[in-house]
């Protein structure tokens, strides 16, 4: 086992990105799934993704699996995990160094196989250990997910469990791997509250027993704010923000950050109207001068739908905007 | 306050266990009460398996209740039956979550909304096309929209078209299952904007089932929390939001509080 880092010593960059952009060809002509996005995450760190359908969160991630769509483009100035370069490797940390925890865990598992068996297909891939030891290590992972009785537990399938304790199955197999950087795809979108609740706790402590990276995927700011130490704000494909998880939250400089907070129905008194976004993203086929949240957003100078917003930096928070201090 | 417009006392919904011998299964709702008076919002929350959904379709008349009693403005709901069922139904419009399930890839959004006047008997005609238009603007979308098909639409758009059709026969009551949970949060605000317009502008009562509290706190006057089929706090929005008895209500407000980062260790 990896040695726990601890928080706040170490910031070294296990995973980046800079000027990513993922584009896939089609009749009706290139979709830019992913425009440019840059994200780097530390050790050790619990790293979330927001943003809504079509911003390209998904695809981001599966560029970093080597798992884009056939034919699909995919550029960067830099892409790199742990001084490896991505573009070139992806595919050979897959399953190595970095794991997937899919949004459905009924989908993620094979619904004709035992648990055991499906624990060993990765252990045996993974390790060289006799059957009886890999045995073993099934038992202890899927204990260490915090499932009962997970001896008896290697004879079931699937469909016998819960949703949550499918889910901890899924997580003990990208455990069972050995990677140190999970990418979790919305990860208790599937699950009820109380039950993603605890799943997110499970992730919290597997990070600091295990000195694990998580890039969780979401647009969920409960989730974000609940588990995450950073966070990356996307919109149309592009990052336009970057920092602490708490300073977005509390304080966004980003229009688009800023308006989808407000959106949340706990933004506004009870049983008052919502400021909900007019407009919505534009389509990903289509180029854009200028910022992507121009023609959305109540601040848009002229200036802001022909040239492209430049990067502000105030410590370690970035964003993207033609306003020197961010949203009103 | 005015009467209520829907009464629920005791009501149990036990679906058959098969084989002969098999014993009886628990009910999916136990003996839950409840009084939506006229013009109000009533949100059920609950979890998988807390019969939120099985409360539901008990007062859609979808599934055969085992006993209690259910009254729509002053009738007696479970003794109405055939066609004069078919009539009643007029009163409680219905929107599912999925918008893109409710509504039938195969027809134009104009035919989706004739149909069910085309049901209550009504003839087509300009009168027929001028109601169809009403309830497209009234639900924010342009009548561009009309011959588009719902595939052609996005998923707050088809939403829209859900609650039109929902609409389209001057309901009283609207029952929303999950009406937001497709859909993402910045057109999860438009679309609860939108319910709390028509709400005020029909007077509308709404019952608004879902499993996230925080989006039904938002526009409810009461709260009913449903768990294993019981109801296990009811109140109030204000009183459930700020004082909750149960803890397993306060669990279900979410991960700690709003953006305190408390939840972390």
């Amino acid at each position: 086992m990896r040695c726990a880092t601890v928080k706040g010593t170490s910031a070294v960059t296990l995973l980046d990105l800079q000027g990513l952009s993922v584009t896939i060809p089609s009749q009706a002509g290139p979709v830019r799934a992913v425009r440019s996005i840059d994200l780097r995450i530390a050790k050790g760190e619990i790293h979330c993704l927001i943003g809504e359908s079509g911003c390209g969160k998904t695809m981001t991630g599966m560029a970093l699996l080597g798992l884009t769509p056939a034919g699909a483009q995919v550029a960067a100035r830099v892409f790199q995990f742990d001084g490896i370069a991505l573009s070139t490797s992806a595919a050979a940390l897959r399953g190595r160094r970095i794991a997937l925890i899919s949004q459905d865990p009924a989908a993620a598992l094979n619904p004709v196989l035992t648990i055991g068996r499906q624990m060993d297909d990765v252990l045996r891939t993974h390790s060289p250990h006799s059957k009886a030891d890999r045995r073993a290590g099934a038992v202890a992972l899927l204990a260490a997910t915090g499932l009962p009785d997970a001896d008896k537990l290697m004879t079931s399938y699937p469909h016998q469990l819960s949703g949550g304790m499918q889910q901890r199955v899924v997580i003990a197999q990208a455990l069972a791997t050995g990677a140190d950087f999970l990418i979790a795809d919305e990860p208790t979108t599937a699950l009820d509250v109380t039950v993603g609740a605890q799943v997110l706790a499970l992730l919290r402590q597997l990070v600091a027993d295990r000195g694990l990276t998580v890039l969780m995927i979401t647009h969920d700011m409960d989730v974000v704010a609940a588990v995450c130490d950073r966070a990356t704000v996307l919109y149309a494909g592009l990052s336009v923000e970057t920092g602490l998880a708490s300073a977005i939250l509390t304080r966004p400089r980003h229009p688009y950050a800023k308006a989808l907070l407000a959106a949340l129905p706990d933004a506004a008194p009870h049983g008052q109207r919502l400021a909900a976004i007019d407009g919505q993203i534009p389509p990903s086929t289509k180029a854009i001068s200028g910022c992507a949240f121009a023609p959305r957003c109540p601040a848009a100078m002229t200036l802001c739908y022909t040239v492209p917003p430049p990067a502000r930096v105030q410590g370690d928070h970035l964003w993207a905007c033609h306003l020197a201090e961010g949203a009103p | 306050m005015t009467a209520p417009l829907l009464t629920v006392h005791d009501l149990v919904v036990r679906y058959k266990t098969r084989g002969l011998f098999a014993a009886a299964a628990k009910p999916a709702v136990d003996r839950v009460s409840l009084s939506l008076p006229a013009g109000s919002t009533l949100g059920l929350v609950g979890e998988s398996g807390s019969g939120k959904s099985s409360l539901l379709r008990a007062v859609l008349r979808l599934v055969p209740v085992e006993s209690g009693s259910i009254t729509v403005d002053g009738q007696d709901w479970l003794a109405i039956h055939g066609p004069a069922l078919r009539r009643a139904r007029h009163s409680i419009g219905f929107v599912a979550q999925n918008p893109f399930l409710s509504l039938s890839p195969r027809l134009t959004i104009a035919q989706i909304l004739a149909e069910p006047l085309l049901a209550r008997g009504d003839k087509p005609g300009a009168a027929m096309q001028d109601r169809i238009a009403v309830l497209l603007s009234r639900c924010g979308l342009p009548l561009d929209f009309l011959p588009r098909r719902a595939r052609e639409l996005s998923g707050g758009q088809a939403q829209r078209v859900a609650i039109a059709r929902a609409l389209a026969l001057s309901p009283r009551l609207l029952v929303l299952d999950e009406p937001t949970s497709a859909l993402d949060v910045s057109v999860q605000a438009q679309i609860l904007n939108l319910l709390m317009d028509l709400k005020a502008d029909f007077g509308l009562s709404l019952l608004f089932v879902t499993h996230n509290l925080k989006v039904v706190a938002h526009l409810a006057d009461q709260l009913m929390v449903m768990r294993h089929g019981c109801v296990v706090e009811a109140g109030a929005t204000e009183k459930v939001m700020t004082a909750p008895e149960q803890s397993y209500t306060r669990e279900l407000m979410g991960f700690g509080q709003r953006f305190g980062h408390d939840a972390k260790p």
